[in-house]
């Protein structure tokens, strides 16, 4: 049926003698050499279109008719300028949007790991309660924490039967040296199996075996991480020599394969050393042995053949007695604590192809709700203008239906036309997706994040999911003049021309402007609300000055201080600072301020006899003595630390005012009590202050009970975040402090630098990411309300020219006549304002956890959003206005 | 007038008929679709108008089923045209086509006949 047996040529001479036969006969009967031509034409009924028949017959008659459609479909669109400008465009925005949105959601969502069978790959969470200290990487929520102690590992690893392997991995920041030159690096502490388990190769040299991973601090071995060799160290032949991480010498055994970084997602280590050189990496704490502190990411493989389901049910049993084991060292074997250990623990294995995420599950809702918002605007758009459209061609199509074209060509073009507008949108919107791309990069990292953790490389796959998406979108709705003239009224549809424009299809254009002015008002309360939000978040009382201030961290282990030289060296550096020109004060804490930091634990205090079951967990920063005071934190009561308090004097500590009355009462009652943290040795500390409460964590989170202590008085050395303010603004002082960090050692790294408010506006990255959206979207459908009110406006006025001519006819004023389009702008946008309040405000009730200080219903936001919407709308009715003032009544009589 | 009858008195085509009519045709030798045309429209006694669009097209439809087959040729007032004939296949097809009509005429026949004979009474 498909192979040709007759060419159309062959069938066409047929015809061609069959008339000249027939006209000979006619002509042997008696007729005339016209009459006979005449006759045997006539006679063969319709030649053409018996040809045409033929045609259709044996060919895919769309290949035929595509290249006039496509020239057809051309031309109509040329005829159209400003409908194709604006849906190109729309469809080119939300291209682009769409492409850096799932570029991204891909990075953090969709990729699986470059490993060997990246399916068989099983990550670890737990259910049950922790007790000590717990390290997390973020992504742990209730009954998911992905943390394990080091001892849980070593048994879950050799005692399980269902697993070909388990896998461990903790980040850290070290300081590598090497060639004498020292630099912050981030690195990763790995199990022994780690690289032989997601089947990673080396480039060069060997990757780490089961006997790098003995026992602790005998294993000085690292590997290097592809990139950090090729970028950092320009390729050097390395393998086999020593460099310094934290001061300690360790051989390079070999290079990882190029595109392996991690098996968590978003860590980019620069080199892998054994987890039992932890000692070396962070001094500050030993975990190793600590069946309490929960500190390591576990990734395990499947056994060929074993189901997750199978393994959770075979490693389960295993996990409860290790519970059980562990229950028994606890300080509290009370039953409840026992139900909350053990009875309530279970191991969950999830899928690990993707590796684990602790941002996956950080960024999911604000990616989530960035693609719905942004595929609803692409969509709802491209609808409305080609139901715009579809309305102004209805007499169009129904002249071109009766005059005998099919519904199936008719269909056929509006079906090109929608392609046509879908290719150049999307040809468009790829050229937009690499800047959108960017854009959203620097959103996400914010400013102070030295190593982006997305790539800014578009995904091939996003790419053909948005063609596909505006694709369909655009020529589905293109369809929507079809649906009119399937619609059996046909004749109607010719004759409604004239009259007073009040036919169905307008109704429903009217609603669809409708639906665009309350989408556009859903979209600028939205931003509104969130805006409000992050001025509400910026401008919250902290309860000190964040103004002026500049902050940076410096660790100076990483730097190969020893152990006792870094409390010290630390001193020094404050000194020095605070002597510079310009600068008010200096300060320094372990647990930095303001930027989604804790360092929290439960306290022993003289004289307080806890209630039973009672849990105050209590911040704990080591700070240094002029920190209070640089800050600006009030003093209440007794006094702050001094430069008398030294790592010889008596231990002191200052309290704020929840800690306080909670223990004592009052803030007086405080001084002179003792504290410390249970179960350590030399903490004990008198309270020597207590100051006012300031916000800690973030700027949206309530205050809770402090405890300051002096870092110089702590019992093992820290990385300090310094706090300098400044009389100028801030950034002025970074070169003479940058000067001073390098007078006293160029090997000290200052990083993590900026001021303050940069970086409280880090941990708004979501209010700022959906204000910014709503923003940017909320204008686009403003701008295409406002041209979609025009059309209908304008659409309306022409129709009603008759019907205002009889008017001013019998008299009606200019003005008469300007209501009368002045009244339809207002029923319009006003019937859409009052549906979507309700609508807006049971969305904001949805979202109201992520405002802050803004009510739901906040009149000035709802105000402001009206009044955009009012602007629009008058901006669009003008020209109508205009143009229906200026009918003439004699010569709009004469147009019909 | 012409030799042609007006132009109400005659019957359109059933489908399928016009198959049986061409094959029925194509048994007294080769013809040319003109030929075949006027033949049919001739012993039909000018009751058959055949379209002749329609013509090509079962033309067309009984050569893809191998009924019939086709060449050019000259005619006898030495024009070219493209003569079809009957095949094996074809001559079969025409003995069942015309017993299954003959069938359906009878059918027709007793029913229309004892309708009307019934009425009479």
């Amino acid at each position: 049926m498909f192979r040709r047996k007759r060419s159309g040529q062959d069938f066409a001479e047929e015809i061609k003698a069959h008339l000249a036969l027939e006209e000979d006969e006619l002509k042997n009967e008696g007729l005339s050499d016209d009459e006979a031509h005449r006759r045997a034409r006539s006679g063969f009924g319709n030649a053409s279109v018996a040809r045409e028949r033929f045609y259709m017959k044996d060919r895919v008659a769309w290949l035929d008719h595509l290249w006039r459609d496509l020239r057809y479909g051309l031309r109509g669109l040329r005829r159209n300028p400003g409908f194709t400008l604006v849906a190109v465009i729309t469809l080119a925005l939300a291209v682009g949007a769409n492409t850096a949105v799932f570029s991204l959601l891909d990075q953090a969502l969709l990729r699986t790991l470059p490993v060997h069978d990246p399916d068989q790959l099983v990550v670890l969470n737990f259910a049950g309660a922790t007790d000590g200290h717990w390290h997390s990487e973020g992504g742990s929520a209730r009954g998911h924490i992905h943390e394990f102690s080091y001892p849980m590992y070593k048994d879950l690893r050799d005692r399980n039967t269902v697993l070909g392997g388990l896998i461990a991995e903790v980040q850290s920041d070290v300081g590598v040296t090497w060639n004498n030159r020292a630099e912050a690096a981030p690195a990763e502490m790995v199990s022994g199996n780690y690289f032989d388990v997601l089947g990673v190769q080396p480039a060069m040299g060997r990757l780490f075996v089961a006997s790098d991973e003995t026992a602790e601090n005998a294993n000085p071995v690292a590997v290097l991480n592809f990139d950090y060799w090729k970028t950092h160290l320009a390729e050097a032949p390395i393998v086999g020599q020593a460099l310094l991480i934290n001061g300690t010498p360790f051989t390079v055994v070999g290079i990882s394969a190029p595109g392996f970084h991690s098996m968590v997602f978003g860590h980019l280590p620069a080199l892998y050393v054994p987890i039992t050189m932890q000692p070396v990496l962070e001094p500050d704490w030993a975990p190793l042995k600590d069946h309490l502190q929960y500190w390591i990411d576990l990734v395990g493989r499947l056994k060929p053949g074993v189901t997750r389901t199978q393994a959770e049910a075979s490693l389960n049993p295993l996990f409860m007695a290790l519970r059980t084991a562990e229950f028994s060292i606890l300080h509290d074997q009370s039953q409840k604590e026992r139900d909350a250990f053990v009875s309530a623990s279970h191991l969950n294995l999830e899928s690990g192809a993707q590796g684990f995420s602790p941002l996956r599950s950080d960024v999911r809702t604000p990616f989530l709700i960035m693609v719905v918002l942004v595929v609803a605007m692409a969509v709802v758009n491209i609808a409305s203008l080609q139901l715009v459209r579809a309305a102004t061609r209805a007499r169009e199509f129904s002249i071109r239906f009766s005059l005998g074209a099919t519904r199936s060509q008719l269909v056929r073009q509006l079906l090109v036309e929608g392609m046509l507008v879908g290719v150049a949108g999307a040809g468009l919107g790829l050229l937009v997706a690499p800047r959108a791309l960017a854009l959203l990069i620097r959103w996400m990292s914010g400013r102070s994040a030295d190593d982006p953790v997305f790539s800014a490389a578009l995904d091939w796959r996003a790419l053909i999911f948005t063609i596909a998406v505006t694709f369909v979108a655009s020529v589905l709705f293109s369809l929507a003049p079809a649906a009119q003239f399937w619609n059996p009224r046909l004749a109607e549809a010719l004759g409604q021309q004239a009259g007073t424009g009040a036919g169905g299809s307008l109704k429903f254009r009217r609603t669809c402007v409708a639906l665009q002015v309350g989408f556009s008002l859903l979209l600028i309360i939205a931003a509104g609300l969130f805006m409000r939000t992050i001025r509400n978040l910026r401008n919250v009382d902290a309860g000190f000055s964040t103004d002026h201030i500049l902050a940076f961290r410096i660790a100076p282990e990483i730097a190969g201080y020893p152990q006792t030289a870094i409390a010290p060296v630390e001193q020094r550096i404050l000194d020095n600072i605070a002597a510079l020109p310009g600068v008010r004060g200096a300060g320094a804490t372990n647990d930095p301020d303001l930027s989604d930091d804790d360092r929290t634990g439960d306290v022993l205090v003289t004289g307080y006899a806890p209630k039973p079951n009672e849990e105050f967990d209590v911040e704990l920063p080591w700070v240094s003595d002029h920190y209070l005071q640089t800050l600006g934190v009030q003093l209440v009561a007794g006094r702050y630390f001094t430069s008398a308090d030294t790592a010889t004097s008596t231990r002191v500590a200052i309290v704020n005012q929840i800690f306080a009355n909670h223990f004592f009462g009052s803030p007086g009652a405080a001084l002179g009590h003792h504290m410390s943290r249970p179960n350590q040795a030399n903490t004990d500390a008198m309270i020597v202050g207590v100051v006012r409460d300031v916000k800690h964590t973030t700027v949206r989170d309530a205050m809770t009970p402090m405890a300051y202590t002096l870092f110089a008085q702590a019992i093992r050395p820290a990385a300090l975040t310094f706090y300098v303010r400044t009389w100028q603004a801030p950034d002025a002082a970074i070169n003479s402090i940058r000067a001073t960090v390098a007078g006293i050692d160029t090997k000290l790294v200052m990083s993590g630098v900026g001021t303050m408010n940069e970086k409280i506006d880090d941990t708004l990255l979501f209010e700022r990411t959906i204000a910014l959206l709503a923003m940017a979207f909320g204008g686009l459908a403003t701008v295409l309300a406002g041209i979609g009110l025009y059309g209908i406006l304008a659409y309306s006025t022409a129709q009603r020219t008759r019907e205002i001519g009889i008017r001013m006819a019998l008299g009606a004023r200019r003005g008469t006549v300007v209501g009368l389009i002045v009244q339809e702008t207002i029923l319009l946008a006003g019937a859409a304002i009052a549906v979507t309040i309700p609508l807006a405000i049971a969305g904001s009730n949805a979202v109201r956890s992520q405002l802050f200080g803004v009510s739901i219903a906040d009149p000035a936001i709802y105000g402001a959003g009206v009044l955009v919407i009012a602007l629009v709308a008058m901006v669009a009715g003008f020209i109508p206005a205009r143009r229906a003032a200026s009918v003439d009544p004699a010569k709009a009589l004469r147009n019909e | 007038m012409t030799t042609q009858k007006n132009t109400d008195d005659r019957i359109a085509l059933l489908q399928g008929t016009l198959d049986l009519l061409i094959l029925k045709t194509l048994l007294l030798g080769p013809r040319h679709g003109q030929g075949i045309a006027r033949s049919i429209q001739r012993q039909s006694e000018e009751v058959f108008f055949v379209d002749h669009g329609s013509l090509y097209l079962a033309l067309q439809r009984l050569e893809d089923k191998k009924w019939i087959g086709a060449r050019w040729g000259v005619s006898e007032n030495n024009r070219k045209a493209r003569f079809y004939s009957l095949t094996a296949k074809g001559h079969e097809q025409l003995a069942e086509k015309t017993s299954e009509w003959e069938r359906l005429t009878r059918a027709m026949g007793l029913i229309l006949g004892g309708a009307k004979s019934g009425a009479e009474v």
